[in-house]
């Protein structure tokens, strides 16, 4: 269904003629990013590139006018993009200016298209990190434009919905809405306020992925970097490696016999505060982050690591303030892994990796590398979010679904070890299951659909809170009765924010009636 | 392989838009993370490896035809290959290469693009793909005593290049290479008016058979001349010897070197000295096609098995840009006394083109000078007074480049920076 | 309006107050709003109570005023605005229903009170992150719905901390529980798996938690929350930092929580020091005050289970680190105060009298959010203003609290006054009422406004207004839930 051409007519009096297109070959790209196993989708109707919130507002607005609908979308790597026909696409490519980066208040302000490794490198220079989305330092450095934004560094840095600060919104309606100090003072420092905060509504543990309006702009606590401001990487791509690892900085992978064990570890390390960094990353993805020729050496080092791993475990990196600071951290730890059994995954802390690995792991290279390199449609469960011990029992009940589809071939073998994530020292704690769908698989949306009703299943059985991939209308309806009937007072703000309905929510809620 | 034979790798990406950016271990700064130029300035998706990437699968589906803006899209890329680089990373695909087979089967089809066929017309008529005749090609070398070595045996073959035979702004650059060689004391010739061009750029643009039928012809004239070792100045002829007639099973065993590697080699060998100061600082541009996608080739004979995951039998290996030549034009500018050498942000394997490869300097010279405009401004940040290169295509956009900026930099190819010191 | 009976029939008779006696106590507070009595109190015993007087309230268009800390209170959001409310009084629910160790949480009913719940998680090796000298009778669920600083900066990772979960009435009558409460399974069921209802957002992609704090009862009433825990130290050894310039200690408290170095950490200056530890009036209290330096930070260092005196040495050398950068230096002393007696103090609750009566029996606060680069100015500012309006400078109170581990800071400033002075009660509340404006165009948030400058305070953002209005509609349509209050 093409657009009007008054309504495609005002897109260009907006943006100008360059910056839309409805032409095959700029909407196929948008629609069908990745192919192997996927049918094909309708395309959206027209991509858009606005350059500022005014023209992001503006075509908001004209959305609701005209009735059609649109999908915002910076870096845009995970596939909430659902083109459908009568939608147009809002890549905010090019929105992509640090705005602001106050070392003594330890904040950033960011446009969309900023990349977290962008960010990070500027915050590096002044002394400070930004935690950055797991999924990898290609994506935006908006906390509100990632799934969740967890990351490597939540350990110390936390994860998105904590690390948010003022912003500005672009409501489904096309209002615009400043929150905290931005609206009040026209400064980022908060987004609470004042009274209730308006925060609540547009995230949560996870976020409506486009389905509730357009970020345009927000500001992100930093944390301390006692780093270098410029890690000095040797090579050539992709065999990078820094020149030194800076003093302070120490990474190590241990493993535990007993998940229980790796639980315990896992707190007292946070109790202790002695982590800048810690991830229960299994040993596929230590493998893979290590692998530089194809997913053969993978799959060699991958044997080698799950030969020498006796258990689920985690890698900890250190990055102490001072000497003193170090040698304390380090006995600390020391300490913890003797009471708890762990034991060390001796290729971690070869010399000749460990800089490589100190330094994907801050800057989140690698990540890409741990979901899948080579073709094979992922799959895979993300849990929700509570206490770190409640967290890795979820994912561990979900890991024997893993382990059941790799045997029968429907899942690749990279092993069913889980991942779990510590967050703020162990307060909390989040896990998923990352899986590559075999080639085999003639469907692999109706293997994640089951791979997805399983965990839900579980989940809601054995009271393991709210996963973070249920989105669409039919998996919160289903899921709401269950917690509160949560579904219900989204689907109000839903239809509060935007009556119209005009962002496309397919991946977050729509304001159907009941 | 034809693009059919890529479709795998193509559905393998997975819309991480790393192909946007500069490896992202190598970022420093808010600056000068891009290195794709043509989703740099066009800023839609489709611009992209990874656009591409869809737009070859959707081609091969025939979800997509070849429409005016369709091939606006497909020729608006300078084939630099930063793209592939950055990608494979982390990735086990080929994206350059199916990019390339997208042009190909464009051409293939009779969808091209005009200003591109003149040049092949030129290639076909003339045997050059820039204004001039093939008999015109050794006029450079007059009065220089060089052998012919279609003649005479030589050890080496100096090719010039198009665009350094033809072009006589750049005839220096020939004129120095053939000085420093003869100074080192190296039997090398040139073939002068019998000189075929490599055909490499007709590759980049999509025309296969122009390119094969060229490199036969070149393999034919070296094979007669018994040379084991051609040497040539441009980066393009170098990829296109080096890389593209390895592809197709046509260099045998012929040492392909580009100047630097061999004035480089010289100069370890004790047969140049640089003794002089040249007391300059510079910035080294590393040209795409003596970089990243000069990395040699890499023959596999195996087969892809799509089980589980896809792998291979035996496993392959990929061609990342590990192994271009990035250090020998550096050595040589290091070994010049008084030189000083910086770095800009994106250099090496991921270096931002200089505009002028893809055949854009003949589809779309706006686009050109808006890439070269683009390292100019990065050079400028360096403080550097000039800019050094290893390729006369990359020199003479440079040179259009700060012309029209009117920069303060100067522009030099390293063996200009190297004879000053000899 | 609720007839009483039927409030009688939910609560019992006891529970359901009328007396004019007691209708006064709620009818005013400390603060300057206008007095409106209430028509009753009532005192329900738990969540069923909560949700029927709600729907009755719903039913009958009567508004309810929620109300969890004891007398005195301090900023007039438990002062009726509209005439016919009823208030629902939670300062009865004092279950403690939950300590968790492992998780390092707490649950616990709204009428709980800081001197409650400490000794119930310091039991447990645990600890919470509370105000600064809260009074006895202040709710913990209340502070921290009301979002108010917190003297672990270091452990204040975001603004709503300690708050986790809560469940609540929502002004529509139906119950909720946020982040990780919300289920599948009932509290007992998620204990048993291993929840510990410490995660606050969600459920999902919203965050009800952050719309309930804030609100000052205008969304619902919460009948539990529970709150992040930190453990307790094994050792502790605190310090005093003493300047006549704010400049250093703000760069020194900077980087202190930057390296995440210590607990406790605040900055006060010199009269709200002394009006927290003089004990004696008034000559201990002259006497201590010319002691002081105009400014003191005051900091803690803590060792844990492991190595404490190791941990302690460490961060030790590197404030020593810090210090010589800003030309400081730590003492176990600011003149006749003692840090270790500091100590004692900030980790209580107030003690009787309220320390903020002690000097002249009544406060009016003027407090707000800004960045750290705005600190000074907007002392200095207050400063003007105050001598300007006649208000004796020695006697402002300034208490500086880094907030969300140093991302901003709240600025307090302690206006003591006799209230028994019609003179001084009318400087004091013309002065807070007069310097919001300047202050906020001097980059002062309010982002907790209350009273009668809370409309003024809000009105400058007339997008946020429509915002929060539109979110009240939903979860409270009838706006039975203490209206008057914010832009409600």
């Amino acid at each position: 269904m093409a657009l009007k051409r008054d309504f495609y007519r005002a897109l260009e009096d907006i943006l100008g003629p360059q910056y839309v297109s409805d032409a095959p070959v700029i909407t196929e790209t948008y629609a069908n990013p990745v192919r192997h196993g996927i049918a094909v989708t309708p395309r959206f109707e027209a991509i858009t590139l606005p350059d500022s919130t005014k023209q992001v507002q503006a075509i908001v607005k004209l959305c609701n006018k005209h009735e059609v609908q649109y999908k915002a979308s910076s870096t845009g790597w995970l596939y909430s993009d659902a083109a459908r026909p009568n939608c147009i696409k809002i890549d905010l490519r090019r929105m992509n200016r640090i705005l602001e980066i106050n070392e003594k208040s330890m904040y950033a302000v960011v446009e969309p298209y900023v990349i977290g490794a962008q960010l990070q490198a500027e915050c590096m220079k002044r002394g400070l990190n930004c935690n950055l989305t797991g999924a990898g330092s290609n994506c935006s450095a908006l906390p509100l434009a990632a799934h969740v934004n967890l990351g490597h560094l939540s350990q110390t840095g936390s994860y998105g919905e904590r690390n948010q600060l003022a912003l500005e919104w672009v409501t489904g309606d096309g209002e615009i809405v400043r929150f905290g100090s931005l609206g009040t003072n026209d400064e980022w420092f908060c987004g609470d306020g004042p009274g209730p905060s308006l925060r609540g509504i547009i995230r949560g543990n996870t976020m409506p992925l486009g389905g509730l309006g357009v970020y345009t702009k927000a500001a992100q606590k930093l944390y301390d970097w006692p780093g270098p401001a410029t890690f000095p990487m040797e090579g050539i791509s992709p065999k990078y490696k820094p020149a030194y690892i800076p003093p302070g900085f120490l990474v190590r992978y241990f493993s535990f016999k007993m998940l229980d064990a790796m639980i315990d570890a896992v707190l007292k390390i946070g109790e202790a505060e002695i982590a800048t960094e810690l991830m229960c990353f299994n040993a596929a993805m230590m493998a893979s982050n290590l692998a530089t020729k194809n997913v053969e050496e993978e799959r060699e080092i991958y044997k080698k690591f799950s030969d020498s791993v006796q258990g689920p475990g985690f890698m900890v990196l250190i990055a102490a303030n001072s000497t003193g600071d170090f040698e304390y951290k380090k006995k600390v730890l020391q300490a913890i892994i003797d009471e708890t059994g762990g034991q060390p995954l001796k290729e971690v802390e070869d010399p000749e990796n460990q800089g490589g690995y100190i330094w994907r792991y801050f800057r989140e290279t690698g990540s890409i590398k741990e979901t899948g390199r080579v073709l094979a449609p992922q799959a895979g469960m993300v849990g929700g979010g509570d206490s770190f011990p409640l967290m890795s029992y979820f994912i561990r009940s979900c890991s024997k679904v893993k382990a059941r589809l790799i045997a029968d071939g429907s899942l690749y073998d990279d092993g069913a070890s889980p991942f779990i994530q510590s967050i703020e020292h162990g307060h909390t704690g989040h896990g998923e299951i990352l899986a590559r769908v075999s080639l085999r698989v003639k469907d692999p949306g109706k293997l994640q659909r089951a791979i997805n009703a399983a965990s839900n299943e579980i989940s809601i059985k054995e009271h393991f809170g709210v996963p973070q991939h249920i989105w669409s209308d039919a998996l919160h309806d289903m899921y709401g009765p269950h917690a509160c009937n949560y579904h219900l007072w989204l689907r109000k703000i839903k239809k509060t924010f935007d009556p119209n309905g005009a962002s496309e929510s397919s991946t977050y809620i729509t304001a159907k009636d009941e | 392989m034809s693009l059919e034979e890529y479709r795998s790798y193509m559905e393998t990406c997975r819309r991480c838009s790393t192909c946007k950016f500069i490896p992202l271990e190598k970022v420093t700064g808010y600056d000068h993370v891009n290195v794709c130029p043509s989703i740099t300035r066009y800023e839609f998706h489709s611009y992209c490896g990874g656009g591409r990437m869809v737009m070859g699968t959707a081609l091969l589906e025939k979800r997509l035809d070849f429409t005016d803006k369709l091939l606006e899209v497909v020729y608006n890329c300078q084939m630099c290959g930063a793209c592939d680089t950055s990608c494979k990373y982390s990735m086990d695909m080929e994206v350059i290469e199916p990019i390339n087979e997208i042009r190909i089967k464009c051409v293939e089809s009779g969808h091209t693009n005009p200003a591109l066929d003149k040049v092949i017309n030129s290639l076909r008529k003339q045997g050059t793909m820039v204004p001039g005749t093939q008999t015109k090609r050794g006029e450079w070398a007059a009065g220089l005593n060089i052998k012919d070595c279609t003649k005479e045996k030589v050890d080496v073959i100096f090719h010039v290049g198009c665009l350094t035979s033809l072009n006589k702004d750049m005839w220096k650059l020939a004129k120095i290479a053939a000085e420093l060689l003869k100074k080192a004391g190296v039997n090398f010739g040139i073939a002068g008016e019998n000189e075929n061009c490599c055909g490499g750029r007709a590759y980049q643009m999509g025309y296969k058979p122009d390119f094969l039928n060229q490199a036969k012809n070149n393999m034919d004239m070296i094979k007669k001349s018994c040379a084991k070792t051609l040497v040539t100045i441009c980066a393009e002829c170098y990829h296109a010897f080096k890389v593209l007639y390895d592809k197709f099973d046509l260099k045998g065993d012929l040492e392909v070197l580009h100047i630097t590697e061999y004035l480089a080699r010289l100069e370890k060998e004790g047969k140049l000295k640089p003794k002089k100061k040249v007391n300059i600082t510079v910035a080294y541009h590393d040209p795409c096609h003596l970089g990243r996608m000069s990395e040699p080739y890499i023959h596999w004979k195996g087969k892809e098995v799509l089980d589980g995951i896809r792998y291979h039998e035996p496993p392959k290996e990929y061609r990342r840009g590990t192994y271009g030549v990035y250090e020998p034009p550096r050595d040589i500018l290091k070994s010049i006394p008084g030189l000083k050498l910086v770095e800009m942000d994106r250099i090496k394997e991921y270096a931002w083109c200089c505009g002028a490869g893809g055949g854009i300097n003949e589809t779309n010279p706006e686009f050109s000078m808006w890439t070269v405009q683009e390292r100019i401004k990065e050079a400028e940040t360096t403080g550097a007074a000039a800019i050094v290169t290893a390729c006369p295509w990359c020199v003479k956009n440079f040179n259009q480049g700060i012309s029209q900026k009117e920069s303060h930099l100067k522009v030099y190819d390293v063996i200009e920076l190297l004879e000053k010191a000899i | 309006m609720i007839e009483q009976e039927l409030l009688v029939n939910i609560v019992g008779t006891q529970n359901v107050i009328n007396k004019q006696a007691i209708l006064d106590q709620y009818a005013s507070d400390m603060s300057f709003v206008s007095a409106i009595k209430p028509e009753c109190i009532v005192k329900p015993k738990n969540r069923d109570d909560i949700e029927k007087i709600v729907k009755l309230a719903r039913k009958t268009g009567t508004p309810l005023i929620p109300v969890s800390s004891g007398p005195p209170r301090f900023r007039g959001d438990t002062v009726p605005s509209v005439g016919g409310a009823i208030i629902i009084d939670l300062s009865g629910m004092k279950k403690i229903i939950r300590v968790d160790r492992l998780n390092r949480v707490a649950m616990f009913e709204p009428g709980v009170t800081f001197g409650e719940l400490i000794p119930a998680v310091t039991t447990e090796k645990l600890r919470l992150n509370i105000p600064l000298l809260p009074r006895s009778t202040k709710s913990v669920t209340g502070s921290m719905l009301e979002r108010e600083p917190v003297v672990l900066p270091t452990y204040h990772w975001d603004i709503a901390d300690p708050l986790d979960c809560v469940e609540i009435i929502f002004g529509t009558g139906d119950m909720f529980r946020t982040g990780a409460a919300a289920g599948p399974g009932t509290l007992e069921e998620q204990w048993a798996a291993g929840g510990a209802q410490v995660e606050a957002a969600g459920p999902s992609s919203a965050s009800w938690y952050r719309i309930i704090g804030g609100s000052q009862g205008t969304m619902g009433v919460v009948t539990w929350s529970s709150a992040r825990c930190e453990i307790l130290p094994r050792l502790e050894e605190p310090f005093l930092v003493s300047s006549s310039q704010l400049d250093g200690i703000m760069e020194m408290v900077h980087w202190l929580i930057r390296l995440r170095i210590p607990n406790e950490c605040f900055i006060l200056n010199k009269m709200s020091l002394v009006a927290m530890i003089a004990k004696k009036w008034p000559y201990e209290y002259q006497e201590i005050k010319a002691s002081l330096p105009d400014w003191i930070l005051f900091y803690n260092l803590a060792g844990y289970e492991y190595f404490p005196e190791e941990r302690i040495s460490t961060h030790e050398k590197d404030v020593w680190e810090i210090t010589q950068r800003v030309s400081l230096e730590p003492a176990r002393s600011a003149g006749k105060v003692s840090a270790f007696d500091l100590l004692k103090v900030v980790q209580a609750p107030s003690a009787e009298p309220y320390w903020k009566l002690r000097y002249k029996s009544a406060c009016q606060d003027v407090f707000f959010i800004t960045n750290f680069q705005k600190v000074g100015e907007l002392i200095d500012y207050m400063y003007k203003a105050a001598d300007d309006a006649g208000y004796p400078v020695p006697d402002l109170g300034i208490y500086i609290q880094p907030l969300v581990q140093g991302s901003n800071y709240h600025v307090e400033f302690n206006l003591f006054y006799n209230p028994e002075s019609q003179q001084e009660a009318n400087r004091v509340k013309e002065l807070a009422a007069g310097v919001i404006r300047p202050l906020i165009s001097r980059g002062a948030f309010f982002s907790r406004p209350y009273g009668e400058n809370a409309r003024d305070i809000l009105n400058k953002d007339a997008a946020t207004v429509q915002a929060l209005k539109k979110v009240k509609m939903m979860l409270d349509p009838d706006n039975v839930m203490n209206p008057g209050k914010l832009c409600f």
